[in-house]
């Protein structure tokens, strides 16, 4: 009976016991070790790609950008400190940083080509469309769903598009000075809705 | 300040930041710990965010990753032993660290030893964030093949100018990289650093350049060497 509970425990909260051990395996890449890089690319490559796919749609596109991301993990490994964070955050920032890049410089590149062919607007269905459901992202999606329309709207179109708070401001016609407090105020609320410690 | 840096802390966890706002956002965030502790708050929120649309890889992205890296070289740690850090920070109060959270991230790292008649740390800050959040405010950037950046973020209004450095290689050992603002009257050193840091210059307006040279370690008196990077002030 007890094994059963150890086990039960271990299904419903994997992340406590997976965490610490990505932070030592992300340490050992930054010195080199080509296994423990493997098992950080088991542990992250579906969060990595999912993240780029989101916000690059093309998958193609994606698998590029992943593929970057993971060099740019294998090459500055040795620059994570798990004092100051864990290795989830630092691959998934890193990962989201380099996904917006790499959209806005399509972006400019598609303007060049063509200055006339606006995008139709945003799809704000798309967020919760490819949102699967698991408990974790049950609960991003109801924080979310918790927001007012403004916030949600601001934070999802710079986060899941890769729009500037400039493009948010002409996307939804208001002005600077909004968006930017909506996104505080979005990011506050999510961050409480989801416990992260302030 | 004519930009309310501060205002950009949501903006930049979500990086919805053009590049130039975003380089700016992150020399005020360098110094502004206030910041950095709200901002850790904020990214991990984030982090959520983007967790939650995971979406398995094609299996032949693993197989391309794990042959590339058997032959990608890989980048040293910025700093090199905490020890080192922690004589410098005894020896240096008014060392100016980097942002705690991004050193992994972006790799902003290390620090400048600060010009012998510098005001407080606190008041440096200040001074900093206004050069870089002023309005009249012209960057340079000087980017070195073997890794790294100088910037220069200048205002006449301001009569001051922010030297930002960032990821450059180790100078080598009993090295450091030195500053210099040159004027008609020749080379003034500005402080010395390792691989990075931030420093304010004041009363800019005479001067023609800033030059980065590197020297034994406690900086020259005068140049000993050819500069690495000229800046045009």
């Amino acid at each position: 009976m007890s094994a059963s509970a150890a086990q039960l425990k271990l299904v419903t909260a994997p992340e406590h016991d997976a965490a610490p051990d990505l932070n030592d395996l992300l340490v050992k890449v930054g010195r080199g070790d080509e296994h423990a890089f493997a098992q950080v690319y088991d542990a992250l490559g579906a969060s990595v790609f999912g993240l780029a796919r989101r916000v690059i749609r093309d998958p193609a596109r994606a698998e590029e950008v992943a593929q970057e991301v993971f060099i740019q993990v294998w090459q500055s490994a040795a620059r994570f400190d798990p004092a100051r964070g864990t290795a989830k955050s630092w691959c998934l920032t890193l990962a989201h940083r380099r996904a917006v890049d790499a959209v806005r410089h399509d972006q400019a590149a598609t303007n060049r080509e063509n200055k006339y062919d606006w995008s139709s607007g945003p799809d704000f269905d798309e967020v919760e469309e490819t949102v699967t459901i698991t408990l974790e992202h049950e609960q991003v999606k109801r924080c979310l769903d918790g927001l007012t329309e403004l916030q949600r709207e601001a934070v999802t179109l710079a986060y899941y598009q890769g729009y500037t708070y400039a493009e948010v401001a002409t996307a939804l016609d208001a002005n600077t000075a909004t968006i930017k407090t909506r996104m505080r105020d979005g990011i506050v609320r999510l961050r409480d809705c989801m416990g992260v410690s302030a | 300040m004519s930009i309310d840096l501060h205002s950009l802390m949501a903006p930049y966890a979500l990086d919805a930041l053009d590049a130039d706002e975003r380089s700016r956002f992150e020399a005020h965030l360098d110094q502004c710990v206030d910041c950095q502790v709200e901002m850790a708050g904020f990214m991990e929120t984030a982090v959520r965010l983007g967790d939650a649309v995971s979406h398995t890889p094609p299996p032949a992205l693993r197989d391309r990753l794990l042959a590339e890296i058997s032959t990608t070289p890989q980048q040293h740690p910025i700093v090199s032993s905490l020890a080192e850090r922690r004589t410098l920070r005894r020896v240096l109060p008014r060392l100016v660290m980097a942002a705690a959270f991004l050193v992994g991230a972006v790799g902003v790292g290390g620090f400048l030893v600060e010009r012998d008649n510098a005001q407080t740390e606190h008041d440096q800050n200040v001074a900093i964030s206004r050069v870089i959040g002023a309005e009249d405010v012209a960057t340079k950037a000087k980017t070195f093949d073997t890794g790294g950046t100088v910037k220069m973020y200048s205002s006449a209004a301001a009569d001051s100018a922010v030297i930002i450095a960032k990821d450059l290689p180790r100078p080598g050992d009993g090295k450091v990289y030195q500053v210099w603002m040159i004027d008609q009257a020749g080379p003034t050193s500005q402080g010395t650093f390792e691989t990075g840091g931030q420093m304010i210059m004041k009363g800019v307006s005479g001067a023609d350049r800033v030059a980065v040279t590197v020297e034994p370690a406690g900086g020259s008196k005068q140049p000993t060497s050819a500069p690495i990077a000229t800046i045009a002030v």
